[in-house]
């Protein structure tokens, strides 16, 4: 299979519009100067990477507003929906949201579009996708992720198109965090010189619209991605690059090419001193001598975090279509002791294959392949997962870790609440969660308590977090002092905890797991985002995988952002739940499929849903013992209406869970609920409190876990 | 000095939620960084901070921060000269 670009919109400081870009590349233009979208009361504005902004939707964050112009050029020629859309955002809403905390706004409607999830579910809504909206959050290299998990949509057969990209706008947290990190060059970003101080903060927004062998009028192919962990540092590279080596590696094991077949680099050359180095010692280990064209387009474009993987996938797209390869703008001496000779100048030159990198906080990596449509070259990749095994499985709720939650709920009692932080970390290392607030230490002893569940596997190779609001604790501290302290004293120890994948970065860390490491961020629907991740990824992975689904319940932020919090009567609740996968061997244990997952929005009939779900779905009767179904407060009617209609039309009569009201209302709670569908498989019995009467054999059935409200989602839970 | 010093022991102690560690512990020749006490970058960082604000001094290089950072000795030696002895 080949997969095509067919449609590809940019927005970047540089300009919007493939035109633009091209210009600015022949023109070896900069688009950074000083920041003026927000005052700062401390300092001179630093210089960043300003895009400018058009057409409506005023009343929109801005990281929205970059993504719908760059999805409208890619879509400009299209009139199929696509079956799937897939971002890379870490900023959603909060360039809007931070100011609103600012001004101690406490209405829950004007923060409607704080999630990063938001981006991607506005895009799929005005481009009518049915299919998923999927978010990656993996910092500075989401953009990239986002484009490998759609490539594997695509080669799986799950879609035919998919728009895919990134997007991100300027706001205070980034830049404030950055500057307070040391990592803002005061005079501008200038990857790979000598006198480099570091990035300058940028934004914008990029879509792909990839097809799977759809050749004509395509613009690039992308022949292979590959993703690794550092397992090293929360925020510093590791120095030899050992983790960008092997994103690098495996994305051209994926494109079945071989170092000496890559006509040019881009890298992810953000000129911070670490980052350059880390990435200029991987390159000379994977190149040697034979290094091929490089330049790092951030010393032009400033570095717009999740958008960057997507702008550069698109930049990369531009220079095998318009035969143009960009300078590393911003640099003037090349530091000798990285020993890379970058594009001082633009080149006009066919260029048929080029490697692009994206490496980010938590020691995400993402490397992509692009290479010409025209080209010789076949990609051998296929999709290739069978399902996964369940070897291990935890959560913690409100009534304390895995064994206290399925005690109470097979005695009929609740698990709502929120554990004392303590507790929750009482088996961690001190020394390993001194620094982690609320959220990540959850996803840390969830990591911890499932490995243990799981004692006879080697260490997961790969995590795959979901999580509605991630580190709500640490954004909010942050900004609460950024704001008091009159932007003079951001701590850098929050900024760097409050990244959404910070906490599946200290997993990697703990468990020393080098392989993909992916957060994924759908409000109710994170965990079921993981899993399909998890599902996606599988094929490149040898090992365990780790699939984790946890949030913290912030006396603050929680009623703001989470509607279903707002809305319910029971009181505050968190936790999650966790699995620990394997492809392979454990004959006996239980496996687990994402079955479903479909967008069911306002304007859509909600029956039309309903039927195409149970067409897809296998026969719920004759398979399933039971359904535990999410049916978030934010949209409960909605979900009544939805679930009535499942079981109507299927003719399911046995014992369904409205697994909410034993959990509490927190986005990740359907990762509790698969906890609990595993345990129901093992002990192979419904309990009392889950049906009328006395307690109820399974016998050969499974267990059907359902997500109902603004999608609908299946996952099935096995004996094999 | 030594009140300097014992000031910092016990503000870095709590600012940087060292498990296990009583101020007095941090010997005042000792390495800092990197060292036993398990500081690293990001907790630099974080001690750049409360510097400038309890101390109004600023550390705006990374070399400058490897020779302040050394011990906290050379901490106070850094802080004292610039503070005429008040501190918050």
């Amino acid at each position: 299979m080949r997969i095509h670009i067919i449609g590809m919109g940019i927005v970047t400081a540089l300009g919007s519009g493939r035109r633009s870009i091209r210009e600015a590349f022949l023109e070896n233009r900069s688009g950074i100067g000083p920041l003026s979208l927000f005052s700062t009361a401390s300092h001179h504005p630093l210089p960043v990477g300003a895009a400018t902004i058009q057409g409506g939707a005023d009343n929109f964050p801005r990281t929205h507003r970059l993504a719908l112009m760059a999805a409208e050029q890619a879509m400009a020629n299209v009139s199929a929906a696509p079956d799937a859309v897939v971002m890379g955002v870490t900023t959603g809403g909060l360039s809007s949201s931070e100011k609103l905390l600012k001004d101690q706004v406490s209405d829950p409607d004007m923060y409607c579009r704080h999630a990063t999830g938001s981006v991607a579910e506005e895009v799929s809504r005005i481009y009518k996708c049915r299919g998923p909206a999927l978010t990656v959050s993996t910092a500075c290299s989401s953009g990239a992720a986002a484009l490998k998990l759609a490539l594997e949509m695509l080669r799986s057969g799950r879609a035919r198109r998919v728009l895919a990209g990134g997007a991100d706008s300027l706001c205070r947290l980034t830049y404030h965090g950055f500057n307070a990190l040391q990592l803002i060059d005061p005079d501008g970003a200038r990857p790979l010189d000598a006198n480099r101080r570091g990035m300058s903060v940028g934004e914008g927004a990029a879509l792909l619209l990839l097809a799977a062998n759809e050749p004509d009028g395509a613009q690039a192919e992308i022949l292979g991605a590959g993703l690794s962990c550092d397992a090293y540092h929360p925020a510093a590279p590791h120095p030899e690059g050992a983790g960008a080596l092997r994103a690098m590696r495996a994305a051209l094991d994926d494109a079945g090419l071989r170092p000496s077949d890559i006509d040019y680099v881009n890298l992810h050359g953000t000129g911070t001193k670490d980052n350059d180095v880390a990435e200029a010692r991987a390159l000379s280990v994977l190149f040697g001598s034979a290094m091929p064209l490089l330049s790092s387009v951030k010393g032009a474009s400033g570095h717009s975090l999740a958008a960057a993987g997507a702008i550069e996938a698109v930049m990369s797209a531009i220079c095998i279509s318009e035969g143009v390869i960009p300078a590393n703008t911003g640099c003037r001496t090349p530091d000798p002791a990285l020993e890379l000779t970058p594009v001082m100048a633009p080149v006009r030159k066919q260029v048929d294959t080029v490697l692009s990198n994206s490496f980010g906080f938590g020691g995400n990596n993402a490397s992509l392949v692009l290479g010409s449509p025209d080209g010789q070259l076949t990609p051998q990749k296929q999709a290739g997962t069978g399902s996964l095994r369940v070897i291990g499985h935890a959560c913690i709720t409100g009534a304390g870790r895995t064994r206290a939650t399925m005690d109470a709920v097979a005695n009929g009692k609740t698990c709502q609440g929120v554990l004392d932080t303590g507790e929750i970390a009482a088996k961690l290392s001190q020394a390993a969660v001194r620094r982690l607030k609320r959220f990540p230490r959850l996803a840390l002893a969830l990591a911890r308590d499932v490995c243990e569940s799981a004692a006879d596997d080697p260490t997961p190779e790969a995590v795959f977090m979901g999580t509605g609001w991630g580190a709500l604790s640490e954004t909010s501290d942050f900004l609460e002092r950024l704001f008091e302290t009159d932007e003079q004293f951001p701590s850098p120890t929050d900024f760097v905890g409050s990244v959404h994948n910070a906490a599946a970065g200290q997993i990697a860390m703990q468990f020393d797991a080098r392989g993909a490491n992916l957060t994924m961020t759908g409000g109710d629907y994170s965990f079921e985002q993981a899993l399909l991740s998890a599902e996606l990824m599988a094929g490149d992975c040898r090992d365990g995988l780790l699939v984790v689904g946890a949030d913290e319940h912030h006396e603050k932020l929680s009623p703001l952002f989470d509607d279903s919090v707002a809305k319910t009567k029971a009181g505050p609740a968190d936790g999650g739940g966790a699995l620990y996968l394997n492809k392979r061997g454990h004959a006996r244990a239980p496996y687990i499929r994402s079955l479903l997952f479909e967008s069911c929005r306002k304007d859509m009939d909600v029956r039309s849903v309903c039927r195409s779900a149970i067409d897809t779905l296998p026969a719920i009767d004759e398979r399933y013992g039971i359904v535990l179904a999410g049916l978030p407060a934010a949209c409960r009617t909605m979900a009544e209406r939805q679930l009535k209609a499942l079981l109507e039309m299927s003719g399911y009569k046995g014992a369904v869970v409205d697994y909410r009201k034993h959990t509490g209302e927190f986005a990740s709670a359907s990762a509790v609920a698969v906890a609990m569908a595993v345990n129901l498989l093992i002990n192979g019995q419904i309990p009392a409190s889950f049906c009328i009467g006395a307690p109820k054999a399974l016998g050969s059935k499974g267990v059907l876990v359902v997500g109902l409200g603004n999608c609908i989602t299946a996952i099935e839970v096995m004996n094999p | 000095m030594e009140k300097l010093i014992n000031e910092l022991q016990a503000k870095i102690v709590d600012l940087l939620n060292l498990p296990d560690v009583k101020p007095q512990d941090i010997e005042p020749d000792e390495q800092l960084v990197g060292g036993r006490l398990g500081i690293d970058s990001i907790d630099v960082l974080e001690m750049v901070i409360m510097i400038e604000k309890d101390y109004g001094v600023k550390i705006d290089s990374r070399e400058l921060g490897v020779k302040v950072f050394a011990s906290l000795k050379t901490m106070a030696e850094h802080i004292h000269p610039n503070v005429s002895g008040q501190t918050n």
